[in-house]
């Protein structure tokens, strides 16, 4: 008998239907992939099973017997437990107290931190959290803070686990231990549903996959171990797409994007980004490197080691204490993020939701804000409709997926979203493009759409870095990558030296390789 | 260029669906549903249900004249709302606009008193009022104090200071004859006070600043979400500044207004009127929650407030228990805004 079992369940918002009738079930002691592309109905279906939504129809089965969920709470008490794909933690609070939200376990009236304490300390151990449980959150980085969910997931002992895009934001190191758990769990006999766009986690950790496109069911419950990752690939997105490593070759998808040729401010020739001897409070020591205008290049480290440093330190977002940065066309370096726009940097950012986007704003707005609002340079006097012209025209061009652009960018899947945020930045048209980890919550179409648009842009001239937790997808799309290792840059891969278990060797050794 | 993208997302090579995007560059028109979606549309159904029900009993209430004097009444608190509402929605507040109202026309009236040119002393009022609009600013910007308790602190001392400078009393004696207080004061044009062609004028200026320049629109997007307002390159601190002083200015031009109206400076006057104005942004559809605001809901909604208030004259309602009906009525007014806007959202959840 399944544990948990939906059947015929349909959801639509205002006109958009999200699931056309979708059965899913999912067997106790088995790891269950959901997968599909942003907008597929993953997340409305994970939504619906663990009651943060209702479904127009249809029924959920819990262990045989019919159930619904009044919210996540009444899911959880019921053993339905959910690791969500946006992070809901309290930062104001320390771990401890966002280990049990609206549960904590009491002595009369009060709440007892002792038991809580008892009970998390082995299950934050065991997912390899090393802080005091009296952190605050906000004071976790993002990696650790997504751990700390998973652990508010576990601590429940749930006997049906949802997890919502658990490894995206997580350290290769991290994402093994919560591999190894799901191992332990399966051993327990829950039921785990796996949600995720990394499929290389999917094959090796998954017993049976099901795949959702456009909100319909197109390979039910089918076994891992007789699929390969191009045959779900496949059932993803409909139709063949040729396999990632193409995207470095002449002709990738990008080419034919129909990039407007003004999209990069043009700059007299120069030697792009120079970065010299850079020592800052933040942790980078000495850090040099060079990037020609045209080349994209990755960065990549553990969380920490200084790659994200680097990138706030040329975008103006936190001082140097030594050496110099030149930006492109012998710009000095930013005092501030103001000053680091205004001379042409953008900066993408993987948190969308605190840093992208306003998500209550039209998806148009969003589009414009640098450029129209952040810096004035449409002039005092600003109309909407040309303004809206002018970001439909960015929105189609990279593909996005919206009603109107009238519609609120909250409205838009997690991948169309991140779409909107390169758009508002190409608008700006930068000759410097910082992202830090873009590609996180955003499925494998949009992923080779974005990387491919990148590209482009480089070729136009732009200078391209790219900071990601993705070693696949570092060694995919970028022309080189430097590694990082306790703030200084340790190896520069290229080349055939450049593979994701090279760079997963030296992030992790800080020993240069030696071929 | 909108037909090559449309055949780009047609290319083998696009892996999303071409038949679920849409051409994302043609525009939407005007349309009832719009309308009756805009932030400012319960205020002014509000309004006409208040006219409706007050005139239904007391036809009187109806007359031109009538309704002119409630706009007439009306000028001071829609001025004042009218600049809040380029505060609110950046998630600050200017609670000593009241103090701001009376001390700018205390200023004004004692220097006219001592002989000075009555534009003059106006202008030099105005600029005292904006110069508070600066501190507050410096306040909450640079000192870090709240501006709900900076500006209130700041509203007791400018009260404080207008009864203090006019020696308690009202100021009196002032040039009546002088064009200002004929034109802006008393005059008419077709039978409309000049303050209510300024509240108009300035309703219109103050709207295109707000929905057509750079300044309007990050004073929204301040409250939308300030730390994607910051990673967009916009001034947040200059942008607050901005609307402090704006704010003020409109507090001081509303005490300028009914400086000329009243013909006295009355430091005792005008107790209260911030939180009128407030309640009247709010209503009009600025919610405190920041990230919207509309300057003609604003003056919608003081006028509403005014209409309560002199609607409820008409069905005699003992003096003393006024002001109790001036709240329920607001409060009314606010819940039923505030369900309307629930339900929108559910409409609209997850579009």
């Amino acid at each position: 008998m399944a544990s948990l079992e939906a059947r015929g369940i349909r959801k639509a918002y205002g006109g958009v239907v999200a699931l056309k009738g979708v059965d899913f079930e999912v067997q106790p002691g088995s790891v269950h992939a959901l997968l599909g592309e942003n907008g597929a109905g993953k997340s409305t279906l994970v939504k619906i099973m663990t009651g943060a939504v209702r479904a127009d129809s249809g029924t959920l089965k819990l262990d045989g017997t019919e159930a619904s969920f009044v919210n996540t709470a009444n899911a959880v008490k019921h053993g339905v437990a959910v690791v969500a794909q946006e992070l809901s933690l309290f930062p104001h609070l320390d771990i401890l107290d966002n280990m049990f939200p609206m549960r904590e376990p009491r002595m009369g009236p009060l709440i007892n931190r002792q038991t809580m304490r008892e009970l998390a300390t082995p299950i934050l151990e065991e997912l390899g959290i090393d802080r005091p449980i009296t952190t605050m959150v906000s004071e976790l980085s993002l990696a650790e803070r997504q751990l700390v969910e998973i652990a508010k997931a576990l601590v429940a002992s749930p006997r049906v686990l949802l997890l919502d895009e658990p490894t995206s934001a997580l350290e290769t190191g991290a994402a093994d231990r919560l591999l190894k758990i799901l191992r332990i769990l399966r051993d327990r006999n829950v039921a785990v549903v796996f949600v995720s766009h990394i499929l290389e986690e999917v094959m090796s950790l998954c017993d049976q996959v099901t795949v959702l496109r456009d909100g319909s069911v197109v390979l039910a419950g089918a076994d891992v171990s007789k699929l390969s990752i191009h045959e779900i690939v496949d059932a993803m997105l409909g139709k063949t797409l040729e396999a990632d490593c193409q995207r470095r070759e002449p002709e990738t998808p990008a080419t034919d994007l129909n990039l407007p040729s003004s999209v990069v401010a043009p700059v007299a020739h120069d030697s792009g980004l120079n970065v010299s001897n850079v020592s800052s409070a933040a942790g980078l020591h000495a850090v040099s490197l060079k990037v020609k205008r045209g080349e994209v290049i990755g960065l990549s480290g553990l969380d920490g080691s200084g790659a994200n440093a680097l990138l706030r330190a040329v975008a103006g977002l936190a001082p140097i204490n030594a050496g110099q940065i030149t930006l492109p066309g012998g710009r000095p370096r930013p005092r501030n993020f103001r000053q680091a726009i205004a001379s042409g940097v953008a900066f993408v950012s993987g948190d969308r939701r605190k840093l992208g986007l306003m998500l209550d704003k039209p998806i148009w707005e969003n589009i414009v804000q640098v450029t129209a609002m952040g810096l004035a340079r449409e002039g005092w006097f600003l109309r909407a409709e040309h303004l809206k012209k002018a970001a439909g025209a960015l929105a189609n061009m990279l593909g996005v997926r919206a009603a109107s652009v009238n519609a609120p960018a909250g409205s838009l899947s997690g991948g169309n979203q991140q779409k909107v945020v390169v758009a508002k930045w190409l608008n700006a048209r930068p000759s410097v493009i910082l992202l830090d980890d873009p590609t996180r919550g955003v499925d494998v179409g949009a992923r080779a759409e974005i990387n491919g648009l990148l590209r482009k842009v480089a070729e136009e001239g732009a200078v391209v870095i790219y900071s990601s937790t993705d070693l696949e997808e570092l060694a995919n799309s970028c022309d080189r990558v430097y590694v990082f290792f306790r703030g200084e840059v340790c190896a520069e891969l290229t080349g055939a030296s450049l593979t994701p278990s090279a760079l997963l060797e030296v992030m992790n050794t800080g020993a240069p390789i030696l071929n | 260029m909108t037909t090559n993208s449309e055949q780009k997302q047609m290319t083998p090579s696009s892996p999303s669906k071409p038949e679920s995007r849409k051409d994302l560059t043609r525009n939407e028109s005007w349309s009832v549903r719009r309308l009756a979606t805009a932030d400012w549309s319960s205020a002014v159904f509000a309004l006409i249900v208040v006219l409706a029900v007050v005139g239904f009993f007391h036809p009187n209430f109806l007359a031109p004249g009538q309704l002119i004097n409630v706009l007439q009444n009306s000028v001071y608190a829609a001025l004042i709302a009218a600049g809040l509402v380029f505060l609110i929605p950046q998630n600050e507040i200017d609670l000593s606009v009241g103090g701001n109202y009376i001390l700018t026309g205390v200023l004004a009236a004692l220097m006219m008193r001592a002989g000075m040119n009555p534009m003059l002393a106006a202008a030099i009022a105005l600029c005292a009022a904006m110069s508070v609009g600066l501190l507050n600013a410096f306040t909450s910007q640079l000192i870090g104090i709240p501006s709900l308790i900076g500006t209130l602190a700041m509203g007791w001392m400018l009260r404080g200071l207008a009864l203090a400078l006019a020696n308690g009393t009202q100021v009196t004696g002032l040039p009546m004859f002088d064009p200002l207080f004929n034109i802006l004061g008393g005059g008419k044009v077709a039978s409309v006070p000049v303050s209510v062609i300024l509240l108009v004028v300035v309703g219109i200026v103050l709207t295109i600043v707000m929905r057509n320049t750079p300044f309007g629109y990050r004073v929204r997007q301040i409250g939308s979400n300030a730390d994607a307002a910051e990673f967009s390159g916009i001034p947040i601190k200059a942008t607050r500044t901005a609307g402090f002083v704006l704010a003020a200015f409109m507090a001081g031009l509303a005490g300028i207004v009914a400086l000329t109206f009243f013909t006295i400076g009355d430091p005792q006057s005008g107790g209260g009127i911030e939180l009128f104005a407030v309640a009247g942004a709010v209503i009009g559809g600025t919610p405190l929650a920041g990230g919207r605001a509309t300057v003609f809901g604003a003056i919608v909604g003081a006028v509403l407030l005014t209409a309560v208030a002199v609607g409820l004259v008409y069905f005699q309602i003992p003096a003393t228990w006024a002001q109790f009906a001036t709240g329920a009525v607001i409060l009314g007014a606010v819940s039923v805004d505030g369900l309307v806007q629930r339900q929108r959202r559910i409409s609209s959840e997850g579009e």
